[in-house]
């Protein structure tokens, strides 16, 4: 088994030509929109950034947590949560750029002439201008970059060296990492998602924003290790052990998520405070409403209700349509958690919120196959390796 | 920070090429069994026991006449006034219910991951659990002031023709406590089955025998009642894991449903879990030590256990630290004038000193944990756990009496000073849960015997015994899906 | 005598003083056809379990009862009493406030699943139970503490005292005792 090697099935090539077809096309049409509309073409194109920003910074995540705890799962799926953490520098990045063009038009805060006439806005003008935004915005990117590139190339020598010390640097790395990407995320999703009502503020957005970044790469990574598992050579490796773990992992997460969801819910919900209230409220209109009651429903309940079946998580043909269910349920929270925050003045640019996802997700799709080539499969030199194929198939 | 996670590596080999220390060389089914059994069975008792159970009852006498006084005069032996309504009472109960939590995350939490180094710990964190949720409860109990009426908590048609409401946090918790703590017992209970069969049939003395006999239910070891014993014991801990983090969160809907600056915040939920299990792992390591120490239990509780929680500690004190962060930074982002005032009446106002010694304790001293030279030193874990338990109970003192004290209202300002009873009524909760300590650690083995045995070398099954194929799980996909390793 | 002796008997009592000899020992009884019989050990064996035969039970299922029954109840009492029994304005919430029912709905819901995985383990296993026949056999004091026991029971079609006997001294146990109703 030492012998064998791991590389990608000549499939993948396949994906990720027909990534970068959809996503072009995705683009496309997106890029039409601009023409029709463009606020609601940068709406959208935050959700499309914030959906995938949210696989690749949980999946970063997740790299550094299996470097800590060690486990079958972490070396199982190690290649996919660094194929997709290695994306955050430059096309994560570079895709933010739209989301800067279009602050005037998505940041109420931009708009001094309202600020000067706020009080509230302009304390926390210090915080909320245009200048330390964008720092912040480079210090992030750069923060994030920096520990993506450092594991993936301590990574490589590992594999390339076998020597153990730089799977110790990994683990050394991702302690004060993982504390490191909580902070950097929270504060992002204050900047990019939260002050798009820039009165409002709930001190848990940060961790509810991280839970579902969680869902998302956890639900990602399912769908790509079920490709994989249908062929060679990983069709040797995966076993009904492995979907275990990850059906577990994504099952505590939704629940995670509804959890810190119900909490801010019901915090706000009993206070009813004029300055928080009104966040709900719009959400709880007519207009929103059904989508909440999507949420509720697609996002929580039937996934929870699936997901307790033992047999079905370990059934990779079975939970795999879970988490296709949640992808696309993770693209509606994050229209959830902004389009409410606008006056849907025409109901007709609706269809962007499909579309830039879309089109986004597709060529990050196609960077995401690049990097996953570009390595064996598996972690071939970690200590745990041979255990990590066998130790999961029991229990 | 750089040797901080070696350890992490280093165990992650160590699981990578072996079975884990978590028990000592050279045991067997026998030794186990007689090592922990002979601590319950032996003749006679040791003079440190007698002494430890003596001054711990003796604080369990002080808060007994504490209670009687506070029956006769009322909750007004307090130092509790019209504006700081809530004080040492809710301080307490908060703080026990913390230390509970730990308990139930080891027994449950840590078998669903599958974590085998929780086998010598969990009964006795069980223990603690439980002793922890009943001083917990007498709080709230007696903060009521006619405490012979708590029955009124309970919904129950009565002849006022009234019902709870069911909209307020205090009767969530009622139903969450009481809940909490039934489930704990049955777990507990459960967990000691086996083990009390073991001592059923090991003791010598007639009354021990029938007394050990009656409470195992008549357990005989068969595999049937095996199979269903662990399915349901699985189960409990799925059910445990999600109510242990509900009640916590609900104990921090008692705060933040209302809208006090400085309790309604919607990080409070998580933040207060984490905190309860940072609280309850150190008060682990506190009690843990010294009887592990006295017990000679070092083969059983391993430096792999201490410095396991050491790591548990320091990463929930992180979360708690976020907590701390998020607060300070919304109660400058919210532009709120009441969330900037209590933010700056914490840090600089009356009860300052609190509040720095809280981040001393709760925030600065268990950054040592990242230096593995200090979560290898059974000394410094104990120092360091002494810390947490005391920063736990400042925290709540900051969020419950600095908040309330100055609110809304200046004209209702005042200061805060506990009584002696306020002080004797917290000591004897100490003493009543050491006593309770005293009386498990000789009663009922203080370590899961059934459990341990599945750990020695003995246990391992030979290859004989799986002669039978596994069923595959899962359908093959395009080839052979099963390692062929 | 020696069918007066043979209808007083529970059954055979097989010791064994480790777990691979005990599995590899139901195994071989369950494929000579034995069914009525049980195994006894220290702790639980996956795998003794299911060499005997037994492969799954109920204990989910009572849980699963147990939960809805107290999601039903729990959600019932509040929506009954806040809205029907005792309908009353707290701060102008509506009547069902069903953000604030949530916790004790969850709360009953495990409170009941709990007693269900409580109470379906010892019912189903016929516990409490002070009095077995098999605590009649010597030595299986040791079934709680170190050695593993397997016994054929007399209702079994295909048990024969003599054959029984002889079987179970072939699969390498120490000891094959009889065992008084």
């Amino acid at each position: 088994m030492a012998n064998t090697t791991y590389n990608a099935p000549p499939a993948v090539s396949g994906w990720q030509q027909r990534a970068l077809v959809v996503g072009v096309i995705g683009l496309i049409a997106t890029l039409a929109g601009y023409f029709v509309d463009h606020d609601q073409f940068y709406r959208a194109w935050l959700v499309g950034f914030i959906f995938v920003l949210g696989i690749t910074l949980g999946s970063l995540g997740f790299l550094m947590i299996q470097y800590l705890t060690g486990g079958s799962w972490g070396v199982a799926t190690r290649r996919i949560f660094e194929a997709s953490a290695r994306t955050i520098f430059p096309i994560v990045a570079l895709l933010f750029i739209p989301v800067v063009v279009g602050m005037h038009s998505l940041y109420h805060w931009t708009h001094l002439e309202d600020v000067a006439k706020d009080p509230i806005l302009q304390q926390k003008e210090p915080y909320l201008n245009v200048t330390f935004f964008l720092i912040r915005a480079v210090f992030y990117f750069a923060v994030w970059a920096l520990l993506a590139s450092f594991l993936a190339k301590w990574a490589k020598q590992h594999d390339d060296t076998g020597n153990h010390s730089f799977r110790q640097r990994l683990a050394d790395l991702s302690g004060p990492g993982v504390l490191i990407y909580g902070l950097t995320m929270s504060f992002a999703a204050f900047d990019w998602v939260m002050s798009l009502d820039p009165h409002w503020f709930s001190t848990i957005y940060g961790l509810l924003v991280i839970a579902g970044q969680g869902i998302s790469s956890i639900a990602f990574t399912i769908v790509i290790a079920t490709r994989l598992w249908h062929r060679e050579p990983m069709n040797h490796v995966y076993n009904s052990g492995h979907f275990h773990d990850l059906g577990k992992l994504l099952f505590a997460l939704i629940m995670l998520w509804a959890y810190f969801s119900y909490s801010q819910l019901v915090i706000i919900w009993s206070g009813n405070l004029p300055e928080e209230i009104p966040w709900y409220l719009r959400r709880f209109s007519n207009e929103w409403k059904p989508l909440s009651w999507a949420l509720l429903v697609f996002h929580f309940i039937l996934p929870f209700s699936i997901l307790l079946s033992r047999g079905l998580k370990r059934n990779a043909r079975k939970l795999v349509i879970v988490a296709g269910l949640l992808l696309v349920m993770r693209v509606l929270d994050i229209v959830w958690l902004v389009a409410p925050e606008f006056k849907q003045t025409d109901v007709g640019g609706l269809w962007m919120y499909a579309t830039a996802p879309i089109g986004i997700g597709g060529i990050w799709l196609w960077f995401f196959f690049r990097n996953l080539q570009s390595r064996e499969l598996l972690p071939v030199k970690d200590p745990q390796f041979e255990q990590a194929l066998v130790a999961a198939s029991h229990h | 920070m750089a040797d901080a996670m070696k350890q992490t590596g280093q165990e992650a080999s160590n699981a990578a090429y072996g079975p884990p220390p978590v028990i000592g060389p050279g045991h067997t089914f026998a030794s186990v069994t007689e090592k922990i059994a002979s601590i319950v069975l032996r003749k006679g008792t040791k003079r440190g026991w007698m002494v430890g159970f003596g001054l711990s009852f003796l604080g369990m006498l002080m808060m007994l006449n504490t209670i009687t006084y506070l029956v006769f005069k009322g909750i007004g032996i307090w130092g509790n006034n019209t504006t700081v309504g809530w004080a040492f009472d809710i301080i307490n109960f908060v703080w026990w219910i913390g230390i509970g939590h730990a308990g139930t995350l080891i027994s449950a939490i840590l078998l669903l991951m599958r974590q085998s180094w929780r086998t010598s710990i969990n009964r006795f964190a069980e223990a603690m659990t439980l002793f922890a949720v009943a001083c917990a409860g007498l709080f709230p109990a007696l903060h009521t002031g006619r405490p012979w009426l708590d029955y009124w908590l309970f919904p129950y048609p009565n002849t006022m023709g009234m019902w709870p409401n069911f909209r307020s946090p205090l009767m969530w918790d009622v139903f969450a406590v009481s809940t909490y703590a039934t489930v704990s017992a049955l777990f507990w209970f459960i967990g000691l089955i086996p083990d009390l069969a073991t001592l059923r049939d090991r003791a010598t003395s007639k009354i021990r025998k029938v007394i050990y006999g009656m409470l195992a239910l008549g357990w005989r070891g068969s595999t049937r009642h095996w199979s269903r014993y662990e399915t349901a014991y699985l189960l409990l801990a799925g059910l445990s894991t999600p109510l242990v983090l509900s009640v916590h969160t609900i104990v921090s809907f008692d705060f933040s449903i209302g809208i006090i600056p400085g309790w309604h915040a919607t990080i409070f939920p998580p933040y207060f879990v984490a905190g309860a299990i940072y609280a309850g792992f150190a008060m682990v390591l506190t009690l843990g030590i010294p009887i592990r120490k006295y017990y000679g239990l070092d083969d059983f509780i391993t430096n792999r256990h201490l410095r396991n929680m050491a790591k548990v500690m320091l990463a929930t004190g992180l979360i708690v630290g976020y907590g701390y962060a998020m607060e300070a930074f919304f109660a400058w982002y919210s532009a709120n004038t009441y969330e900037a005032y209590m933010y700056k009446n914490r840090t600089t106002g009356p009860y300052w000193y609190i509040y720095w010694l809280l981040i001393l304790c709760n925030i600065a001293v268990p950054q040592l944990l990242w230096i593995k030279k200090y979560r290898e030193s059974t000394v410094m874990l104990f120092v360091i756990s002494m810390f947490i338990n005391v920063g736990m109970w400042l925290e709540r003192f900051v969020i419950i009496v600095t908040s309330l004290h100055r609110d809304f209202l200046p004209s209702a300002w005042t200061m805060y000073t506990p009584t002696v009873f306020d002080f004797t009524m917290f000591f004897g909760t100490i003493g009543f849960f050491l006593t309770l300590m005293f009386l498990f650690i000789r009663i009922l083995p203080m370590i899961s015997i059934y459990e341990m045995r599945t750990m020695v070398p003995e246990a391992k099954l030979k290859s004989e015994a799986h002669a039978s194929p596994d069923k595959p799980a899962m359908p093959p996909a395009g080839g052979p899906q099963e390692s062929p390793a | 005598m020696n069918v007066n002796k043979e209808s007083n008997i529970y059954g055979l009592m097989a010791e064994f003083d480790n777990p691979t000899a005990v599995v590899v020992a139901a195994k071989k009884a369950h494929e000579a056809g034995y069914r009525k019989m049980d195994a006894y050990s220290p702790y639980p064996i996956e795998e003794l379990s299911e060499a005997i035969g037994f492969h799954s039970n109920r204990v989910p299922l009572i849980v699963l009862v147990g939960g809805l029954a107290g999601l039903f109840a729990g959600l019932g009492l509040q929506i009954w009493t806040s809205a029907i029994e005792y309908p009353l304005n707290v701060g102008g919430r509506p009547l069902i406030s069903w953000p604030a029912f949530v916790p004790v709905t969850f709360e009953m819901t495990v409170l009941l699943a709990a007693f269900g995985a409580v109470l379906g383990m010892i019912l189903l296993n016929g516990l409490p139970r002070p009095y077995h026949p098999v605590f009649n056999a010597p030595r299986f004091e040791l079934a709680s503490r170190t050695h593993f026991f397997l016994c054929i029971e007399a209702e079994d079609a295909k048990f024969d005292l003599g054959e029984t006997r002889k079987f179970l001294e072939s699969l390498g146990a120490n000891e094959v005792t009889d065992v008084e109703k």
